[in-house]
């Protein structure tokens, strides 16, 4: 699967975009904060902070940790707060 | 003893350059608060529901608040309300800058204007001493040299608020600008002209005393901490432009007048290209820590960009030159305008072209030198800018043939950056705002990008959650705290409540404050009621309803469908 991180995320992580092995939004989250260690801030033992957000291929908003992922998703994971 | 509050309005009437004080009581600071609340209030007192809002009757008020002049981060912050020359409704638009000190310490918690002067002039408030000076040297000067004139004439210590060209020839959208910020939407600007006052200076000395100032230092303390927190990073680090490449993502980004909603080169246009190409420096308003300006370098100026200006300026007008954005930008700023309203009129007037209903064919999608020359026509009232100086709606009305379909506005008041097709939470808010479409009234779009709803499908159930989004915005523009600061707090209306409590020794609670909220989003309908507000209005143009956004064809929003959730907002509203 793949992540595209937008906003703070992207700042943190220093790339947009990566491929990853995980089979939940939990497994992923622990992936990266491990590979990257600028997001632990932003990844707490329940999930995202409050500030972040993660969508799955542009169409629901995920917060559950046990949310499956399959090969060939794409979560996005961007600043929760969208106003300008 | 009163705290918080100096407990009256100073009312001047500039067609005899006299001012009063109109007592407040503490019933009315209390169910009001200050900001768009009391504005709200004094404008029905005042008439000015009725009133044409460029007449010497109509009434324009600075509103300030009880954290004004506190040492809460963000607080220095007031509401300028009026009837609006745009929309003919409620209008109410805030900003941050030195002047909502200094005109609170002039010893009022709101100044009113009323009547026209004989000729262009300055009000001056001296400590609540009023008096008009003329105005002939500073006429076609722009926000910044006015302001910068008359520091040089009156005095560091003074703060002014000023207009531009565009609202000395009372451009529809004109803006009233202070220290390099707007009261930007819904033609304050053109008010403050229409009475041929230039400027507005500020001076004073008259402090409030706080109820509990021990308390209040903590409490401010602890926000200022907060507020550097991950919760405003965005802001802090990025700045709102960093809005458009997600958005774009997302295909939300409006382009080409609403005709789609992804930008194919977004990326020339974004922030991370632009500091590349334009060294970039951050800012922050006066007594704010969370400093979300991003200023880019431009020539040998430089020029403060939001998301709001990028998108209407660039993706709405189908410009990838970022160069031209950030001028284009900068030439609003100038002369006084509200980018949001300039760029939907601009791109509207493209799409006119494109379809063969204007004569002006240099008027191109694309083309950031077009953008350039049409600000320039707007702010003079010249060639097809007297028409685009009228926003989209007017100007729609002129052209006739039917483009009112894609006037990109409700109630007159153009749409900001966000799809609503796609964000159909947030299309509710721009549907029922008061003030027209609206992203600080209505923060919906918070809702559309979280898991509460589907943003594509919304349900009854979006309800609630706008309504949450309207009444949070009315509180906060009435405290006034900036809505950047809504992700530090968990329960808003309860801290708010102790803030409250701390500045005026009210017992207030947060049960109180959201029914406070309530009142005041009704005050700004009973506004527009008397205004001749019709269920109609409350809708968006024929392009939103009942087709696709053609990148995403699952984001329709059916007429049938928008009409139930206004209804069901009515409902739930008890109206």
């Amino acid at each position: 699967m793949y992540v595209e991180f937008l906003g703070i995320p992207r700042e943190r992580a220093g790339i947009s975009e990566l491929k990853v092995e995980a089979e939940t939004f939990g497994q992923l989250l622990g992936t990266l904060a491990l590979r990257y260690p600028a997001l632990q801030e932003l990844i707490t033992a329940d999930g995202l902070h409050p500030s972040i957000a993660a969508n799955l291929n542009g169409d629901v908003f995920v917060k559950d940790l046990a949310t499956p992922l399959a090969e060939g998703d794409r979560l996005l994971i961007l600043s929760a707060d969208a106003g300008g | 003893m009163q705290f918080g509050y100096h407990g009256n309005y100073l009312r001047i009437d500039v067609s005899a350059a006299i001012g009063d004080r109109v007592p407040l009581s503490d019933t009315v600071l209390r169910q009001y608060l200050g900001g768009s609340g009391l504005g709200a209030r004094l404008l029905l007192d005042e008439g000015g529901a009725t009133a044409d809002p460029l007449s010497p009757e109509a009434p324009l008020i600075f509103a300030f608040s009880p954290l004004v002049g506190s040492p809460l981060t963000t607080s220095a912050k007031f509401a300028v309300v009026s009837k609006s020359p745009l929309t003919e409704r409620f209008n109410d638009s805030l900003a941050s800058s030195g002047f909502a000190v200094a005109g609170k310490r002039c010893g009022c918690d709101a100044i009113v204007i009323v009547g026209r002067a004989a000729a262009w002039s300055v009000l001056v408030i001296n400590d609540g001493d009023v008096r008009l000076e003329p105005a002939d040297d500073l006429l076609g000067d722009s926000c910044q040299v006015a302001e910068e004139k008359l520091r040089a004439r009156l005095g560091a210590d003074y703060r002014i608020a000023s207009i531009g060209p565009a609202g000395e020839r009372a451009v529809r959208y004109a803006t009233i600008s202070h220290d390099g910020r707007h009261a930007g939407r819904g033609g304050s600007g053109a008010v403050l002209g229409s009475k041929r006052i230039k400027a507005i200076a500020v001076r004073g000395t008259k402090y409030c005393e706080w109820a509990h100032p021990r308390e209040l230092t903590e409490l401010s303390r602890d926000l200022s901490k907060r507020s550097f927190g991950p919760a405003t990073a965005k802001y802090r680090e990025l700045g709102t432009a960093t809005n458009l490449l997600t958005f774009n993502r997302f295909g939300t980004l409006p382009t080409r007048n609403f005709q789609i909603g992804t930008f194919e080169e977004a990326p020339s246009i974004s922030p991370e290209q632009l500091r590349v190409e334009h060294a970039r420096t951050r800012s922050s308003c006066v007594a704010c820590t969370i400093g979300c300006e991003h200023i880019y370098s431009l020539g040998h100026g430089k020029v403060r960009l939001e998301y709001e200006s990028l998108f209407a300026l660039g993706s709405l007008c189908g410009v990838s030159d970022g160069t031209a954005v950030l001028r284009a930008s900068k030439r609003c700023d100038e002369l006084g305008i509200d980018t949001i309203s300039t760029g939907g009129s601009i791109a509207f007037a493209m799409e006119c072209v494109e379809r063969g209903l204007l004569d002006e064919p240099w008027l191109e999608f694309g083309s950031g030198e077009a953008v350039l020359k049409a600000i320039e026509l707007i702010g003079q009232r010249e060639g097809i800018g007297a028409i685009l100086a009228e926003g989209s709606r007017k100007a729609a009305q002129m052209i006739g043939q039917g483009s009112i379909a894609f006037a990109p506005q409700v109630k007159g008041l153009e749409i900001p950056g966000y799809e609503p097709r796609a964000l159909q939470t947030m299309a509710l808010g721009f549907a029922v705002g008061a003030r027209g479409a609206d992203h600080n009234r209505s923060g919906a779009y918070d809702v559309d990008f979280s898991d509460k709803v589907d943003r594509r499908n919304a349900t009854l159930d979006s309800v609630r959650h706008a309504i949450d989004t309207e009444d949070r915005a009315a509180l906060m523009d009435s405290l006034i705290l900036c809505k950047f600061l809504r992700g530090v707090f968990t329960d808003f209306q309860a801290e708010a409540a102790v803030m409250l409590q701390a500045v005026t020794g009210w017992d207030v609670t947060a049960d109180e404050l959201r029914e406070t909220a309530r009142r005041i989003v009704a005050t700004k309908r009973q506004v527009n009621m008397l205004a001749g507000w019709t269920p109609d209005e409350d809708t968006l143009p024929e392009r939103f309803l009942d087709a696709p956004l053609p990148n995403d064809p699952a984001a329709t929003l059916t007429r049938d469908r928008l009409q139930e959730l206004v209804n069901e907002y009515h409902r739930q509203r008890g109206w």
